[in-house]
């Protein structure tokens, strides 16, 4: 059986908890590098074979935290060592929180020989290049002023809303919220559009994120309005033009907020790995193992839990 | 945004956990264990970290070393929220206790509870974080 979802604190056989993977060069001193501060405490150094190489550390366990805080430090701990694993070696493959290799130093080595090919291939490919963040949000009440005030037919609905009785007021006020109701959709989706335009030059790749699960108190009124999340993979000299699209487009009155971060590891664009159908390559190199139990990370366990479609509550 | 450079600041948690819970590689082989059932304390971390206040009311902290000055600038507040227990208490401790001291020189005629609740604080943590809320209403 292929990547066993185990519960937290399982203990594993001489196991390496997996960062990252990265490519080194010949005259990188690989087996010199260490970064301390690791998920629980540990210290991660360098596992190289055929040109790249896996961060990992030492663990005779999965990773166990204990509550919301433990979970938090951890996650911290990891990004901490992926960033310095990026640093040191340039743009990493970042792997899933709580992934552990069993069987040593020697086990990993055989997966990156393995998989060599294809992580090569997306170190080449996400060279220089990093992930970035973006979430605007636009006032639903601004953008509904615009279009009140641009809009004629809505200026003579209003119009005849006034002068009409109150059978007809009634059928006339539907007619406008309609309307209204449509155009302001209309408005967010070609700011939406213009944006997505405007930054397209400047990434490689924009992927649509979604609603963040965040909310136990947005249930009732929706705080930021209708809004863009998108990740992009661009090139890290495209962080300032891509600040200054954003910047353009905070003057706007009708934007509530503007929030973009990174540069990460591109998390959202990672390869999938051991997958002959998700990766394509189509190269055909994939571990033997590793097709037909695909849907087992996680997913089998918990199906509302690793979905990231299914998190808008 | 005050310049147009990406920021990575106490609200890019978010997309900490949802990169590290959703994204990334995934490996598939035999050799490999990987953890299911954090993603559902991940879950309840994203809803603890709606805001950075609520995350401080779950009691959550920054790993160490974290410059927490500049986690408090980022997040536009000037002083850690009040009447909290947990592993923040201490720094908030302190503030509130010197905010209080300020408060006592500058308005000596005001009741004496000022004092007695000051002179508490400065003896256990826990009186202070109950005398911390009394701090807030005046």
């Amino acid at each position: 059986m292929s990547a066993p979802t185990a519960e937290p604190g399982t203990n594993v056989d001489d196991g390496r908890y997996v960062y990252c993977v990265v490519g080194v060069n010949e005259d990188d001193d690989e087996s010199e590098w260490r970064e301390s501060n690791g998920v629980d405490g540990a210290e991660a150094y360098l596992v190289a074979a055929d040109g790249v190489g896996a961060v990992v550390h030492r663990c005779e366990a999965t990773p166990n935290p204990s509550d919301l805080s433990a979970v938090k430090q951890s996650l911290l701990r990891h990004q901490h060592v992926v960033d310095a694993a990026g640093e040191a070696f340039g743009t990493p493959l970042p792997l899933r929180f709580g992934t552990v290799v069993e069987g040593g130093d020697a086990s990993v080595e055989r997966w990156l020989a393995e998989t060599v090919e294809t992580q090569r291939q997306y170190l080449n490919a996400f060279s220089g290049k990093w992930e970035y963040r973006i979430e605007v949000g636009w006032d639903e009440d601004a953008l509904t002023e615009t279009v009140q005030a641009s809009d004629e037919k809505l200026g003579e609905l209003a119009e005849t809303l006034e002068s009409s009785s109150e059978g007809t007021s009634f059928l006339v006020q539907k007619q406008y919220d309609k309307r209204l109701s449509e155009l302001v959709y209309a408005e967010r989706e070609e700011r939406v559009a213009a944006l997505a335009e405007r930054l397209d030059p400047l990434v490689d790749e924009m992927e649509e994120l979604g609603r963040p699960s965040v909310s136990l108190d947005d249930a009732g009124d929706s705080e930021g309005g209708p809004s863009f999340r998108v990740a992009v993979l661009a090139p890290e000299e495209n962080e300032i033009p891509i600040g200054d699209v954003l910047d353009d487009v905070e003057a706007d009155p009708a934007t509530t907020e503007v929030q973009y971060t990174g540069p990460w590891p591109p998390y959202t664009f990672a390869p999938s790995l051991d997958d002959e159908e998700g990766t394509d390559d189509g190269d055909g190199r994939t571990t033997d193992a590793g097709d037909e139990a695909r849907t087992t990370d996680g997913d089998a366990e918990a199906p509302d839990a690793g979905n990231a479609g299914g998190r808008s509550r | 945004m005050s310049s147009p450079g990406p920021t990575r600041t106490s609200d890019s948690l978010a997309d900490v956990v949802e990169m590290l819970l959703d994204k990334g590689i995934v490996i598939n082989a035999d050799i490999v264990v990987s953890v299911g059932e954090t993603e559902l304390l991940g879950i309840e971390l994203r809803a603890a970290i709606a805001s950075f206040e609520t995350a401080a009311q779950y009691g959550l902290q920054f790993p160490e070393g974290t410059d927490m000055r500049r986690v408090e600038a980022a997040s536009g507040r000037e002083a850690l929220p009040e009447g909290e227990d947990g592993p923040l208490a201490p720094i908030i401790d302190a503030s509130s206790t010197d905010v209080e001291a300020e408060t006592t020189k500058e308005h000596e005629e005001d009741d004496e509870d000022t004092e007695t609740e000051a002179d508490d604080s400065s003896e256990t943590p826990e009186a202070t974080a109950e005398s911390g809320g009394g701090d807030v209403d005046r």
